[in-house]
């Protein structure tokens, strides 16, 4: 262990030292609609072989959960590094009220590390997605110049509506902070797992971040991905239901 | 009271007693919702026995239910689903054997072939009123609800 940091109820612990390459950015995935973030997050760490340099736990927030992956003992909020890129990857979902230290402790650790562009990936559920060939990806960023970029790969700014979950609290805490955040979100499923949107999301998250991330394996191995999502998909469904991610269906009163 | 006000009185008592038995409807239905979600919660998506139990979704859309079931994997030709009562048994081949040990350090030695579950709606179906449709492993269930539903 290099060091470990604790930032309100949660700490942060590095396994080694590593410095971020310039541009540097960050990729928040964290389970939700149709696990669209942490599929592609989960794909890109496999393709780019990404090393896992640290993570973060909270005995408040979290549940009590240690995480074995090829026989070591890993945090539930795991962070995986390479050259320009951080991933920050977790199938649980912490409670609502841990959102807003989770955002901060995030933020802070983005800007220690150099971080100049933190991109967010995540489903946007819709309720005819069972007959949906072509999925729209949407975005919303505080980077006016990332606008190019994904116009250029067919996404759409993302007008009006209501947002729910750790992404809400993260684009208004990036906000604050005056930093750079990109929310990238194609059209899912809600409540079963999406590698179709993944992959779609990855292709515009991966112009972002200038890194060719290939596609074709998630969508050849959906229904495998599907298959093996199925745990991963209902332990969050409860989060998401007590969250009320219903609200993201509905139609705001005023523009 | 004449028989015009004993009549308007009688409709209006109907009106209620008809607005009271539809709210305990809703009312049980919500709450058999929320029991099924805690079934579900806690009852582990795939068995020693070797099947595993699909995801699915339940809506509610007023005059129907629609029910989606995701089926990863499933040989199309084999998914079998039958009715009883309230009950929809469902029960579809894999198209290969999948061993726990590929996915997980637990489970030891079991290899699931199948997925099988069963889904209860809180009204007995009728067949006739059930329609289907199959897309990239996943099944779309259209139930009318009965007229006393």
């Amino acid at each position: 262990m290099f060091r470990e940091v604790d930032f309100g109820e949660f700490r942060l612990t590095e396994y080694e030292y590593f410095r971020m390459k310039e541009p540097a950015y960050a990729l928040l995935a964290m389970p939700d609609t149709g696990l669209v973030g942490v599929i592609g997050a989960s794909h890109i760490i496999k393709v780019l072989n990404l090393k896992e340099v640290g993570g973060m736990d909270s005995y408040v927030y979290l549940p009590p959960i240690a995480v074995i992956s090829k026989k070591e003992i890993r945090l539930p909020i795991r962070i995986f590094a390479s050259n320009n890129l951080l991933v920050v990857y977790s199938e649980f979902m912490p409670p609502p009220q841990a959102f807003p230290i989770l955002s901060k402790v995030l933020l802070d650790y983005f800007e220690r590390k150099g971080v100049s562009h933190v991109l967010m990936a995540s489903g946007l559920a819709v309720q005819n997605r069972f007959e949906l060939d072509q999925l729209k990806t949407y975005y919303i960023t505080t980077k006016p110049e990332v606008e190019e970029i994904l116009k250029g790969v067919g996404a759409q700014p993302f007008e009006n509506g209501f947002l729910v979950g750790p992404y809400a609290l993260m684009l208004k805490e990036a906000l604050r902070a005056e930093m750079p955040v990109t929310l990238v979100m194609t059209e899912s499923f809600l409540e079963f797992p999406d590698p179709e949107a993944s992959a779609k999301n990855l292709e515009a998250l991966s112009k972002v971040i200038g890194i060719t991330v290939d596609v074709k394996e998630l969508i050849e191995r959906a229904e495998a991905i599907r298959m093996r999502a199925r745990d991963a998909m209902k332990a969050v469904m409860p989060s998401l239901t007590r969250m009320r991610k219903e609200y993201e269906y509905s139609m705001p009163l005023n523009i | 009271m004449n028989s015009d006000e004993f009549e308007k009185f009688w409709r209006r008592i109907k009106e209620i007693e008809r607005r009271m038995l539809e709210s305990f409807r809703e009312e049980e239905e919500r709450i058999l919702r929320e029991l099924e979600e805690v079934r579900k919660a806690l009852t582990p998506s795939w068995s020693y026995e070797g099947y595993l139990r699909p995801l699915y979704t339940v809506r509610d859309l007023g005059n129907e239910y629609v029910l989606y079931i995701d089926l990863p994997n499933a040989d199309q030709g084999s998914i079998d689903i039958r009715f009883k009562g309230n009950a929809i048994l469902i029960r579809a081949k894999l198209r290969m054997k999948h061993k726990f040990s590929e996915w997980s350090g637990q489970g030891g030695e079991t290899v699931f072939t199948e997925y099988r579950d069963v889904i209860t709606l809180p009204f007995n179906i009728d067949p006739s009123c059930v329609s289907l449709r199959q897309r990239k492993g996943m099944i779309e269930l259209r139930i009318r609800k009965p007229k006393r539903v």
